[in-house]
């Protein structure tokens, strides 16, 4: 038995989200209520005491003479954060089980992707951070789009995406930190059901471009969403297949951009026109 | 390396991961992680690699299949990539006039001349789980190096 399973645990429970099973315990009830709130959308309670990844949560409060305790996070046995913020603690949570579930996830592949709905079909914007794929997410939204992620495209077999639903999380220029941002702020609305995708644009804010994107053919197009695919060693041919089944339907367009908002528009008129 | 000119190039075929898509095929190798996208032309000499035709049957070969004759220049250029990416069971030398070549050298001395494309094997290494996604900006939590923006983690925080 490793030490933090000697810990006193308080409360827990299991869940199940895309599939993978997920244990939480914590020390003090309120870190459960907590948890809860940074769970994906997708997610149920489960009564299986056997789970792929198990969280221990230390809620560490108020000590002797105000001194205050560390909170902590452990994934399986590993420490993950520690931290006298308990939100630091709940972050942490929050991006480490996106993680797993992106890469665990058994019926689909979930690619680093920004992803707006147009007229029935998906526009894809891949991307890593610091790119601006959450602007230009922003944008396309207040220009109308529906708003599916701006952190994950998540792809089924025949490379339909889904929504991945969450507040957008965007940063003001020179800014470090995100700020979360709901869809309905932007005064745009979240999309349901799976999509086509009609449109993957690969690019990246440049201070003074100009929007001249070059087209890409299927396989090079496949490769750069491949880039950005949380499962790609763990399942390359589960993933390649969702991605070979969206090149089917998908036009790729590469380019360095300028302000969002002067291509938000042109992006939108483009994933009218037919591959 | 073989150095002949009647070597036989063999396509590898295990422990990689194969799809299609129009003219394209893509190859995952599961041995180094890196994933190649072949356009038409490669693709099809990787195709005629079988350990039975020399680079001159391949290139009769391609030839019929295009209905147009083909340089064998141009069927060594995609043996000479195909084989740096570890897609033949064997790397074979080429003949001088292609050895040494980058594939931009090789575009220009082809290219014009050439009625079909000149080959292309375009690769990436496969990302890690945290090379896929959002990096950590200083100042947050975190327990690897790969997942910060700065590619630095100390005593749990990134930046330090």
């Amino acid at each position: 038995m490793k030490k933090v399973d000697r810990l006193g645990w308080a409360v827990g429970f299991s869940l199940t989200t895309y599939g993978i099973r997920v244990g939480v315990r914590s020390n003090d009830p309120s870190g459960l209520e907590r948890i809860c709130d940074r769970l994906p959308s997708e997610w149920k309670e489960s009564s299986l005491s056997v789970v792929d990844r198990l969280y221990s949560i230390i809620i560490g409060g108020q000590g002797q003479r105000n001194f205050r305790r560390f909170n902590l996070l452990y994934g399986d046995h590993v420490r993950l954060a520690r931290s006298v913020e308990a939100d630091d603690v709940f972050d942490t949570f929050e991006s480490d089980l996106r993680l797993t579930v992106a890469e665990f996830a058994r019926h689909r592949v979930f690619v680093h992707a920004g992803v707006v709905g147009w007229k029935g079909r998906a526009i894809i914007i891949p991307g890593r951070s610091y790119s601006g794929k959450s602007t230009l997410i922003a944008e396309l939204v207040r220009a109308g789009a529906t708003y599916y992620s701006d952190e994950y495209a998540v792809f089924d077999s025949q490379g339909r995406v889904h929504p991945f639903k969450k507040a957008l999380e965007l940063r003001s220029a020179g800014e470090v930190r995100q700020t979360r941002v709901e869809v309905e702020q932007l005064g745009g609305q979240s999309g349901e059901g799976p999509l086509p995708v009609q449109l993957v644009v690969v690019t990246q804010f440049k201070d003074g471009a100009r929007w001249r994107p070059r087209r890409l053919s299927g396989g090079p197009g496949i490769l750069q969403l491949f880039s950005h695919t949380v499962s790609a060693r763990r399942s390359p041919e589960r993933a390649l297949t969702a991605l070979q089944n969206l090149a089917q339907t998908a036009e790729f367009l590469r380019g360095p951009r300028g302000e969002a908002s002067e291509i938000a528009r042109t992006i939108l008129k483009r994933a009218e026109q037919k591959k | 390396m073989k150095l002949s000119n009647d070597e036989r190039p063999l396509a590898r075929k295990e422990n990689l991961v194969i799809k299609e898509t129009a003219d394209e095929l893509l190859i995952y190798d599961r041995e180094r992680d890196t994933a190649h996208c072949l356009n038409q032309t490669a693709a099809l000499v990787w195709r005629y690699c079988d350990g039975k035709r020399n680079v001159g049957a391949i290139t009769d070969r391609i030839s019929k299949d295009l209905h147009t004759p083909v340089d064998e220049n141009i069927v060594w250029c995609a043996v000479e990539q195909l084989g740096r990416d570890r897609l033949l069971e064997e790397r074979l030398v080429p003949p001088p006039q292609i050895a040494g070549l980058t594939r931009r050298q090789m575009i220009r001395a082809l290219g014009v001349a050439a009625v079909v494309a000149v080959p292309v094997v375009t690769s990436i290494v496969a990302p890690t789980p945290a090379q896929a996604v959002s990096c950590l900006p200083d100042g947050d939590s975190c327990s690897s190096p790969a997942l910060c923006c700065s590619n630095l983690c100390s005593a749990g925080t990134c930046g330090t």
